[in-house]
């Protein structure tokens, strides 16, 4: 099992002492080689930003993307070779910001991505400003008096929108974070897994021990199928409650499933050009 | 020969498909032809407009005036009639309103024929097309061919009931005003077999010769119908077509594609390219091949967006932060675009960087005829030349980013078995990881710049000369739909030739200082009002041309106002 995870080690990473991102990043290697893959076998999609820069770190097929794009990156990925489990590890201002329109029509599409969001609050690479997941009037140097907006409500957006896969974990349980990634992988469909992580250097406010007294793991019996009870559990972020497990999942084809060139029965890279036009042309006689 | 049928209608009315069927006809018949569609940016309650020039060798350019006008309302009339010349044929009906005298009339009644058979008001158009095909000669058998392989999926009943009123239209004329008929279409014995497609329509074919198989668009005129036609090839071609939520996406999910090993193309217009330019310089560093389809209209902003321009070629050239190599591809007809189309796709994959091919509205939406041999040969021919592109590397370690010496590196398809790297956005090294080194740093930008010398020295393409540089006394150049009407000055005036540019940058400033020499007889002509293609060779090559001939007020150039200009 060490060995198989260590396949997936890169450079050493860059990341402060303490930060959350180094349990995150051997989190994902635990689960990649839990299930048996290597690095030639999964394809990653990387955001900008400190949770990003774990390109560096872990080997596998990766692509290194725009800030705010990594979601529409990894869907034509996806589109070109639905057989490549496809990941994409991206921050909170990644996804939940500059990129949130790609999140909301992601999930619409149920497009098979497990997407990984380090979920920190701030914005660290550049040294600390507010993140749409910071609680209303936090205090940074871009909002020096104040953030006007509430937070964003991630969990909550993803079940209403059309995710058929959403969990929370925290970077400070990494068997946690192992399992949560790895159902999410094994699940057909549009994933997330929102981690809670403390950032050591900007966030005073969301650390270990704010999120181990406000983080709580659901109560036995919880029922991840219920749509009503999904969104209820989800929004209790907003009321500084974070519930950690499988909030909600459902089946629902994905959308690589649902196009056309899915009927050929190999992936869409391997589809040869095609050997006649007459019914393409027959409409321009 | 040149002769122009126009009819123009309320918006809604279904003017489009009235004149998409005529100019199927003109083609069938032996013909060729070049339309032109003026519309609103509005759906109903507008003005339509729809003009096809006909004759019997490739049609160039637009004829101006007006020899049938086939009005349905008085506003075409009104809006058309400064077109007219006393020799003009005028169909309308007289139970509506009333023309201004000094014009051929043709009055067919339309109302009237709708009272009596019930029909809808939209089968006035069926009523002028019958009348249409009267007037200029056409074969009726061709029209209810084409109305039968058109509705046949509705019933026979809707095939009869639209054949009722194009007979009704072409008997009202043959009764009442046989002297007027005139044998313009008339069909030729032995027709070649020909395509009538938009430049859109071409992009589209060239994409699927070039073996595109991911198309990635948000609707945007005029570059919509490239999307919707691709969509509905779906199936035949076994490609995967994607409205996305944005153009940011659209271009953003095409380069995730294109590293997943399919070759892969967007398209849009200038707004929604200005949302892709951050993606452009994403594919440059990364060094993913993506063709970009930029349908120009006028802008700023929204701009006339049902209108054309050329005001988009700097703006090409120039898109994407950092520097990187790019190709921008400027075809001038149907034809150019379908071989350009196949062309770029190859181009992206060899240089791995992106390629640009440029249209306006003027080439994207107007059909024009093109022989279905031509497409055919092609086909046959293309090769797909997919460059340094391989699904096992040659090296052990495999470095996507090796320094060489024509600044390519074997790109690696993800998924080869014992193999892995990273497409990087940041500068890298060889093996892709991120480094700030100067070394790094240098010898990265050094091997991409090289890329556009070895695409120089491999595959750029001189403009094409038509006529003869010496003995003309004015050279016009131009780049994309522009050279239509310049050839079409050819025609007329033989003292003038004409410089057309189809790979448009870089440009290779060596070569084309000698063919452009010390002469002072060029004379720029755009659809543009800064002469942005003067500004382009100034700064490739030095070349400075002073005289310029330029439109911008969003119509297509005419050959009249070009002559003016020449003096």
């Amino acid at each position: 099992m060490l060995t198989k995870k260590r396949k997936f080690s890169g450079h050493t990473p860059t990341w402060c002492p303490g930060c959350g991102d180094w349990a995150i990043g051997g989190a994902i290697k635990e689960a990649l080689a839990n299930q048996d893959l290597d690095p030639s076998s999964v394809g990653v999609v990387f955001g900008i930003g400190c949770s990003g820069n774990m390109n560096d770190f872990l080997n596998a097929y990766a692509y290194h993307a725009l800030h705010g794009r990594a979601i529409p990156t990894a869907v034509g990925l996806k589109l070109a070779n639905h057989s490549m489990p496809t990941l994409v590890i991206a921050g909170d201002g990644d996804t939940y910001g500059e990129g949130g329109n790609h999140f909301f029509h992601a999930c619409r599409g149920n497009h098979d991505l497990t997407i990984i969001v380090h979920d920190n609050g701030v914005y660290g690479l550049t040294t600390g400003q507010v993140a749409p997941t910071a609680l209303k009037g936090t205090v940074s140097k871009s909002t020096p008096t104040g953030i006007i907006e509430r937070s964003v409500s991630p969990l909550a957006f993803a079940i209403s929108q059309g995710a058929t896969f959403v969990a929370q974990s925290f970077a400070g349980d990494i068997p946690h974070m192992k399992e949560m990634i790895e159902l999410g992988m094994r699940h057909k469909g549009l994933s997330l897994v929102n981690v809670l992580q403390p950032c050591v250097t900007f966030n005073r406010v969301n650390t270990y021990q704010y999120y181990l007294k406000k983080g709580y793991r659901l109560e036995a019996g919880y029922d991840p199928t219920s749509y009503s009870g999904a969104l209820v559990k989800a929004i209790e972020m907003d009321e500084e409650k974070f519930p950690l497990g499988v909030i909600y999942q459902t089946k629902s084809t994905p959308y690589h499933e649902q196009v056309p060139a899915y009927q050929q029965g190999k992936p869409l890279a391997q589809i040869p050009r095609v050997s006649t036009l007459h019914d393409l042309i027959e409409e321009f006689r | 020969m040149k002769f122009n049928w126009v009819i123009g209608g309320e918006a809604g009315f279904g003017i489009m498909s009235t004149g998409i069927t005529f100019a199927k006809i003109v083609s069938r018949s032996g013909y060729h032809l070049l339309d032109y569609v003026e519309y609103p940016s509005l759906i109903r309650g507008g003005h339509n407009a729809y003009k096809v020039t006909i004759d019997s060798t490739p049609v160039h350019a637009l004829k101006e005036a007006i020899d049938v006008l086939v009005c349905l309302n008085k506003a075409t009339f009104d809006l058309h009639k400064q077109e007219l010349t006393k020799d003009s044929v005028v169909v309308y009906d007289n139970e509506e309103f009333e023309i201004e005298t000094g014009f051929i009339e043709v009055r067919v009644p339309f109302k009237k024929i709708l009272r009596e058979e019930q029909g809808q008001s939209i089968m006035k158009n069926t009523i002028a097309l019958g009348a249409s095909i009267a007037v200029v000669g056409g074969d009726l058998q061709i029209l209810t061919d084409l109305i039968e392989s058109q509705f046949k999926k509705k019933g026979e009943k809707v095939v009869d009931y639209n054949k009722l009123f194009i007979k009704k239209g072409y008997d009202s004329v043959v009764q009442n005003y046989k002297e007027l008929c005139r044998s313009i279409i008339a069909p030729h014995p032995e027709p070649e077999e020909q395509l009538v497609m938009t430049g859109n329509d071409a992009f589209a074919l060239g994409a699927v010769i070039g073996d595109c198989k991911f198309y990635c668009a948000y609707p945007m005129t005029p570059s919509s119908s490239v999307l919707t036609t691709l969509a509905s090839w779906q199936q035949k071609a076994q490609m995967t077509v994607r409205h996305a939520e944005d153009e940011i996406a659209v271009i953003n999910s095409a380069i995730g594609a294109s590293h997943g090993g399919v070759r892969a193309s967007v398209g849009t217009s200038g707004g929604g390219f200005a949302l892709m330019v951050e993606a452009i310089s994403l594919a440059g560093i990364t060094e993913t091949p993506i063709v970009v389809f930029l349908s120009q209209r006028p802008g700023p902003a929204t701009g006339m967006p049902t209108w054309t321009e050329q005001g988009d070629l700097l703006f090409a050239v120039h898109a994407g932060h950092g520097e990187f190599p790019k190709i921008v591809l400027t075809p001038g007809d149907v034809d150019e675009m379908i071989r350009l189309t196949a062309e770029a796709f190859d181009l992206a994959d060899i240089y791995q960087t992106p390629v640009i091919v440029m249209s306006d509205m003027f080439l994207s939406e107007s059909h024009s005829t093109i022989p279905h041999a031509n497409v055919n040969r092609l086909f046959a021919s293309s090769k797909l030349n997919r460059g340094k592109t391989v699904s096992n590397p040659t090296d052990r370690p495999y470095l996507r980013y090796k320094v060489t010496d024509d600044g390519i590196s074997e790109r690696l398809i993800p998924g080869a078995k014992g193999h892995f790297y990273q497409a990087n956005s940041y500068e890298h090294g060889e093996d892709g990881h991120t480094s700030e080194t100067a070394e790094d740093r240098k010898a990265q930008v050094e091997k991409r710049n090289r890329k556009q010398k070895t695409y120089l020295t491999n595959h750029f393409k001189m403009p094409t000369v038509y006529g003869d540089l010496n003995s003309a006394s004015a050279i016009l150049v131009c780049c994309g739909s522009i050279k239509g009407v310049c050839l079409e000055v050819m025609n007329e005036r033989k003292d003038t030739a004409v410089i057309h540019f189809t790979h448009v940058y870089p440009m290779d400033q060596k070569r084309l200082k000698v063919l452009f020499g010390s002469s002072n007889k060029h004379i720029l002509v755009e659809q543009n009002s800064t002469s942005q293609l003067g500004s382009l060779l100034r700064q490739q090559t030095g070349i400075d041309i002073e005289k310029s001939i330029l439109r911008y007020d969003g119509r297509p150039m005419a050959a009249s106002e070009i002559i003016d200009q020449l003096c």
